[in-house]
């Protein structure tokens, strides 16, 4: 096994998780500068200790840096008597990514699982220093492609405020709709996933179509089946005109019965829910320890969310019901993705109903950390995604992100321990897990 | 299950018709379609210094560096290529100054009908991929054409590679090639294997796929659209096979 | 005596011979056993052939005639004996390297004994050869390498097994006697409580040796816990079993007609023999421990169609008694010939690779000798019931049997045939998991290189021999059943004709016929149909002028990993392991775990490095665990009031003995 071992001790895990599920830690110590850090920290963890930022940023940096293969989530040794590694990866169709497991098991059963990164670092945020705003968000657009409209806006989120720009309002709505298509896109396609492990082939079959009707809207509406350029000044296709919206929007209501009458159906097959039903659990403490976030988290019986918790426009505007479950089994996860999906739904009728008319007011952007340093901050579909950029002579100076991938894949390794093979793909898919967010 | 008939009854047939007729409009968004230099004119310098991958130059526009990005469209070209863009031969890739095609007509005829894919993602960010896959679903149906994805290179006769190749999957990339039988082919997908795309430059990475393996088909794009995909792989067949 | 006699007189004669010769010159004493066992199975051919053979004939010690004889009962097992013997003794001369002669003697010993009390013609010289056997094979086991303690233990359970059988065949033998008055083989036919004693006597001693539940803690543990040399694991599970059988189909055929639980009882021990054998070498990691195991579900199918004849025979089932005693016969002739090839295999692959680990092995003789792993691959798929191989001949046979239980009139020995052949078929299934084991995890299959092994061409071809004859026997099965009828006539006391015939095209008497007719079979049949094929390939290939086949080799796709690292490689235990998860109750399966690190945060699920093993238990053991508890609590308590260690007090005791004898003879007369 090469790769940094995991040598963060309990104590110091509890501080990094504490971290990791409710803040961001810039990588230079300067955690504290967050402005309402202890505010949310408050909501979660009932009694803060103190915390050590050299170990915490330490740590979190073992993870992004060091050769590949390594290790994305804690995983121990395991002797005995037939213990042995199963290698599953880098290329494996099961997974469309390229990634590893090391399944440490005595057959069957699952003893340990350790997914390891690294296969496809493209090393782009760190190539990024030195670049306009505007080439870098072309990368960090194709850093991960199925969550490009938050990556981007994240980013963009950060970059303006680092630079202390205003955004007109306009601009913010759009990056708003691209996120919650792209939201909608990602959990059909985490239902579509699940239902093809559990050989559901008609649900599947219907629930890819979905995905890729949700896909040629994307494509009419910006000019690009993945958004890429979308949210850009100069993309493809410039912003919504009101028959575009009318058309829209007419699409989408028709995607979301769709939707609805799917579900119903799934809800119908007694095998599939039985399938994904305690399936890879994940506990509320352990989620909260190990720093999970979005669905995952949500599905656990934390209520947390970006777009209830960083409320600027144009969410502040609208009508959010925030989805919870408390068993946080894979049930539970994609029932969480099931009703994200209709309140986007919801949100994006209200959101092509109140369309501001023309640019509208520019809105300042939130306040810098530290001179020419800003967080950007967006719920991906799979959870809390954070940007931190510092911008140096109008050009950027260092990019660095916590990606909910991340923060999520100790938390599927740790609900993976007595599961057997073949609940893999459900406990995967159910956390909506990308090596190409962890692998940059 | 009587249920589940019943939708998939009132549902309809969604699969495309294509390759019997052409892409419809809903297939194919503006970006399918690479930036066309103006006819009978130089390509402009403004256009040339606007691209942020050096795809446009003098002599011409590079799809196979072109990352769809549009902002040589303020700069006199448009988004205007065919549809299917497919080509054989890397040079084949440059759409020369002035205008005309470089669509080559010779088709790769070193496979059957039916063909088992492979797919291997050595760097990607899931966009290609996920249009691969989206192959099989309703709305393209590979598999009325005879095209089947695999779980293992051993079954496969087409090696699809998606994204920018990082070191760390040279060597997996390698074995998969390796355990494939032959004949055997591959495809190509997206700017990323055909010229590092967005990333091209970025420490850890290898420039091109060209370096790795022999290439049969490259497709361009960011990301190619599936129907695009489609036709790379239906050239393999050769000539008068095209039709499932 | 005629020539024939003189010729099995010398080869029992010489077994006894080549003890002596082994203890100066050990290769030597096996090259001698080879001769005798080549001899003893030349007699044995021509006792079927040609009618029962009369060896050298004495008068006993008390009285009765005995003699050395062949009728075709014996004559068959002794066949069966000698043709695994032959290839034994000639795996030994090469196997055997200690400089200790006592393997040697032992191994002759054993032999001889066991062709004695085959070729006996009264129960006395039976009883004698039987105890040889157990000493002479006690002997065996004590010169397994590894820890003394552990050897003595096991030993010592082989010794406590042995001897109960020993006290249970001299109990049903003694009722013979009181019921006939000799030691002669006279039939006693008289039903009643005299003949059910010697039935349970009989039955209970036999299964002893034969190793069937309950009683198979006696075949599995000395031979796997003692890591007993190799080939005197071949003969103690294909003949020292063997023996057994012999022993209570000899008896058996000097009862009468059996009442109707007589069958039940023996089909149900038999059906649960075959489950739990297959269970247990299913989840076995021993490359002995597994044959051996699979011993056990091969003497349960025996005692299967052997409980069905019995019950054939008490309904007047004429037709299924004698097809049911030709599948006990094969099936006791296929069992012998495969397991010895697995056993010498297993000895092979230790000689290779120097441990009897089935994951540690882990395809370290894949490029080892080919004439040894095509043996091999013979053996097991012979033992998983693959046409057209003995094994699956004899268990078509058992099964063809089993489906006709529905003859029986009583419906609860309906139900009890139904029960067993459910029973007969789980076990089926789950022998093959435990062959691919032995075979595929086991011997052949490593994605890595395999280690370089040790060649042995004196190892390696008595395998290959055995698992031709499998062959052999299989494809020729009508011919061999048709060369058993004498066996099977000898036993039933009624001319027995194999159960063969014609179907369809296929030629007469190329087809085993079970019923008259219920199921048909025909193993000549498999073999030429895929003959035909391949000559149709062959033939399409070379007319077609395709061009020639293009071989390339590439490594082993393991989803883009680097084959073959240490560690990474699927265990013959993982490939067991879900049956030791799905069966946990009747196995015991339980998981220990130990933290090695740190002890983790209450609550929250922290890493911590751990071992792990999962354990699987023998219930029986347990069983038998606790009566030896019983057994030293009983003797520590007689110990300090009966044997106090005084002389004075044993002298009182023989006293007491010498008065007791002369009142009782006293009060005789």
């Amino acid at each position: 096994m090469s790769g940094p071992a995991w040598t963060v001790t309990p104590a110091e895990r509890y501080e990094l998780s504490a971290e990791h599920a409710l803040a961001y830690v810039p990588p230079d110590g300067a955690f504290a500068l967050y402005n309402d850090y202890a505010q949310r920290r408050s909501v979660l963890v009932p009694t803060p200790s103190p915390v050590r930022p050299e170990d915490v940023v330490a740590t979190w940096r073992d993870q992004l840096v060091g050769p590949p293969p390594r290790r994305l989530a804690p995983q121990e040794t395991v002797e005995g008597y037939g213990t042995f590694t199963f290698p599953y990866g880098p290329v494996s169709m099961g997974v469309p990514e390229s990634g590893r497991f090391d399944v440490i098991t005595y057959g069957e059963r699952i003893l340990e699982l350790g997914p390891l990164g690294g296969y496809k670092s493209r090393h782009v945020l760190n190539a990024l220093a030195g670049a306009t705003i505007e080439d870098a968000a072309l990368r960090i657009e194709r850093l991960a492609g199925n969550v490009s409209a938050s990556h981007v806006a994240a980013f963009l989120a950060a970059a303006e405020s680092a630079r202390g720009e205003s955004v007109p309002r306009s601009e913010l709505w759009v990056r708003a709709l691209a996120q919650e298509l792209q939201r909608v896109y990602n959990h059909v396609h985490v239902l579509a996933r699940i239902a093809e492990a559990a050989s559901q082939n008609v649900g599947s079959a219907q629930s890819h179509a979905l995905a890729e009707e949700i896909l040629r809207l994307q494509g009419r509406a910006f000019g690009h089946r993945w958004l890429f350029g979308a949210l850009l000044p100069g993309g493809p296709a410039r912003h919504l005109d009101p028959p575009d919206r009318k058309a829209l929007d007419r699409e989408l209501q028709r995607c979301a019965r769709e939707f609805d009458a799917l579900w119903e159906l799934f809800l119908d097959s007694r095998t599939f829910i039985d399938r994904i039903q305690s399936t890879c659990p994940v506990d509320r403490a352990s989620a909260v320890h190990w720093g999970g976030v979005g669905p995952t988290l949500r599905a656990c019986g934390v209520r947390w969310d970006d777009r209830l918790r960083v409320p600027g426009p144009p969410y502040n505007d609208l009508f959010l019901a925030l989805p919870e479950e408390r068993d946080g089994d894979a049930l539970a996860r994609l029932l969480v993705r099931v009703q994200e999906v209709r309140a986007s739904f919801l949100l994006i009728e209200q959101m092509l109903d109140r369309w501001p008319p023309g640019p509208g007011s520019p809105e300042p952007a939130s306040s810098p950390v530290l001179p020419g340093r800003g967080l950007g901050r967006v719920e991906a579909p799979s959870g809390d995604l954070v940007y931190d950029v510092s911008v140096a002579n109008g050009k950027l100076a260092s990019v660095s992100a916590r990606t909910p991938s991340q923060a999520n894949w100790p938390l599927f390794a740790l609900g993976m321990r007595n599961a057997v093979f073949t609940d893999f793909h459900f406990a995967l898919e159910s956390f909506g897990l990308l090596f190409a967010e962890t692998d940059r | 299950m009587p249920s589940w008939i019943e939708r998939s009854w009132t549902r309809g047939i969604l699969t495309t018709r294509y390759p019997r007729t052409p892409a419809s409009e809903a297939e194919t968004p503006a970006t399918a379609r690479a930036p066309v230099p103006p006819q009978g004119a130089p390509i402009p310098p403004s256009a040339v210094a606007s691209c942020p991958v050096e795809a446009i130059s003098p002599r011409g526009v590079d799809q196979g560096r072109c990352i769809r990005c549009a902002r040589c469209l303020t700069q006199g070209l448009r988004l205007d290529g065919a549809a299917e863009s497919a080509v054989s031969a890397r040079s084949e890739l440059l759409l020369p100054a002035g205008g005309g095609t470089t669509r080559p007509t010779a088709p790769l005829a070193s496979l059957g009908r039916s063909l088992h894919l492979f797919l291997v993602d050595v760097g990607s960010c899931n966009a290609c991929n996920l249009e691969v896959v989206a192959l099989a679903n309703p709305f393209y149906d590979s598999q009325r054409l005879g095209l089947f994805f695999t779980n293992s290179p051993r079954h496969a006769d087409v090696l699809l590679v998606v994204g920018v190749p990082t070191e760390p999957m040279v060597e997996p990339l390698r074995r998969a090639y390796e355990a494939m039988p032959g004949p055997k082919a591959v495809v190509a997908i997206g700017a990323c294997p055909i010229s590092g795309g967005a990333f091209r430059g970025n420490p850890g990475l290898r420039g091109s796929i060209d370096e790795l393996l022999p290439v049969d088909v490259y497709v361009p794009g960011c990301p190619p659209t599936p129907i695009q995909i489609l036709d790379a792989i239906l050239r393999l067949r050769g000539a008068g096979r095209r039709e499932g | 005596m005629d020539g024939w006699g003189v010729l099995l007189t010398l080869s029992v004669a010489l077994f006894f011979g080549s003890a002596v010769v082994a203890a100066a010159r050990p290769k030597l004493g096996y090259a001698t056993s080879a001769v005798a066992s080549a001899l003893l199975l030349a007699a044995s051919v021509e006792a079927l052939v040609g009618g029962p053979i009369q060896g050298a004939a004495w008068s006993g010690p008390l009285g009765d005639p005995e003699s050395l004889a062949l009728n075709g009962l014996s004559a068959f097992f002794a066949l069966a004996a000698s043709l695994v013997w032959v290839a034994t003794a000639v795996y030994s001369v090469t196997y055997d390297e200690r400089r200790s002669p006592w393997l040697a003697v032992c191994f002759s010993l054993t032999l001889g004994a066991i062709a004695l009390l085959v070729a006996s013609s009264s129960l006395l010289l039976f009883l004698i050869g039987w105890e040889t056997m157990t000493i002479a094979s006690y002997g065996m086991i004590l010169q397994a390498t590894g820890r003394r303690g552990r050897v003595f233990s096991a030993a010592f359970v082989f010794l406590v097994f042995g001897e109960a059988s020993t006290l249970f065949v001299i109990l049903a033998v003694a009722g013979l006697r009181v019921g006939t008055g000799t030691f002669a083989e006279v039939p006693y036919v008289a039903a009643g409580g005299l003949s059910t004693l010697v039935f349970v006597a009989a039955l209970l001693g036999f299964a002893l040796k034969m190793g069937v539940a309950p009683f198979h803690m006696s075949e599995w543990l000395p031979i796997a816990h003692s890591s007993a040399p190799s080939n005197a694991s071949a003969v103690l599970s294909s003949t020292l079993t063997l023996a057994g059988a012999y022993g209570l189909f000899r008896v058996l055929s000097l009862l009468g007609a059996p009442p109707l639980w007589w069958g039940a009882v023996t089909l149900g021990i038999g059906a649960v023999s075959v489950l739990l054998g297959a269970l247990f070498a299913a989840v076995s990691e021993h490359t002995k421990g597994l044959p051996a195991y699979s011993t056990i579900e091969n003497n349960g199918l025996i005692l299967v169609a052997l409980g069905i004849a019995l019950l054939a025979r008490a309904e007047g089932l004429e037709t299924l008694y004698v097809f049911a005693l030709f599948a006990a016969f094969f099936q006791a002739l296929a069992h012998a010939v495969a397991k010895t090839a697995l056993f010498l295999a297993a000895g092979w692959a230790e000689h290779a690779t120097g441990t009897f680990d089935l994951t540690s092995i882990a395809g370290g003789v894949k490029d080892g000798d080919r004439g040894a792993l095509l043996g091999t691959l013979s053996a097991t798929l012979s033992l998983s019931a693959a046409p057209p191989l003995a094994g699956f001949v004899a268990e078509w046979m058992v099964l063809e049997s089993l489906f006709q239980s529905y003859q029986f009139v009583p419906a609860w020995v309906q139900f009890l045939g139904l029960v067993a052949g459910a029973a007969v078929a789980l076990g089926a299934g789950l022998i093959v998991i435990a062959m691919v084991k032995f075979l595929g995890f086991g011997l052949l299959w490593n994605p890595s290189a395999a280690r370089p092994a040790r060649r042995s061409r004196g190892l390696s071809v008595p395998i290959a021999a055995v698992g031709a004859v499998v062959l052999g026997l299989g494809v020729g099965a009508p011919w061999v059943l048709r060369f058993l009828a004498p066996a099977v006539s000898s036993f039933a006391g009624v001319p027995a004709i194999a159960p063969v015939g014609s179907l369809l095209s296929v030629p007469n008497g190329w087809s085993i016929l079970s019923g008259s007719p219920f199921g048909i079979l025909s193993p000549p049949m498999v073999p030429i149909t895929i003959g035909i094929g391949a000559c149709v390939a062959a033939g399409y290939y070379l007319l077609g002028r395709r061009p020639g086949p293009s071989v390339r080799r590439s490594p082993v796709w393991m989803a883009g990993s680097p084959p073959g690292r240490p560690g990474e490689v699927y265990t013959s235990f993982g490939y067991g392991t879900g049956l030791r998860l799905m069966m946990a109750t009747i196995l015991g399966t339980r998981e220990i775990r130990s933290s090695a690190g740190a002890v983790s945060e209450a609550g929250l699920a922290t890493p911590v490095p751990y071992s792990v093993d999962l354990e699987v238990l023998d219930v029986f053991k347990l069983f038998y665990d606790d009566l030896v508890r019983g057994g030293e609590a009983v003797a520590a308590a007689l110990k300090g009031w009966v044997m106090t260690g005084h002389l004075g007090r044993y002298l009182a005791y023989i006293l007491i003995v010498v008065l007791a004898v002369v009142i009782y003879v006293a009060a005789a007369t």
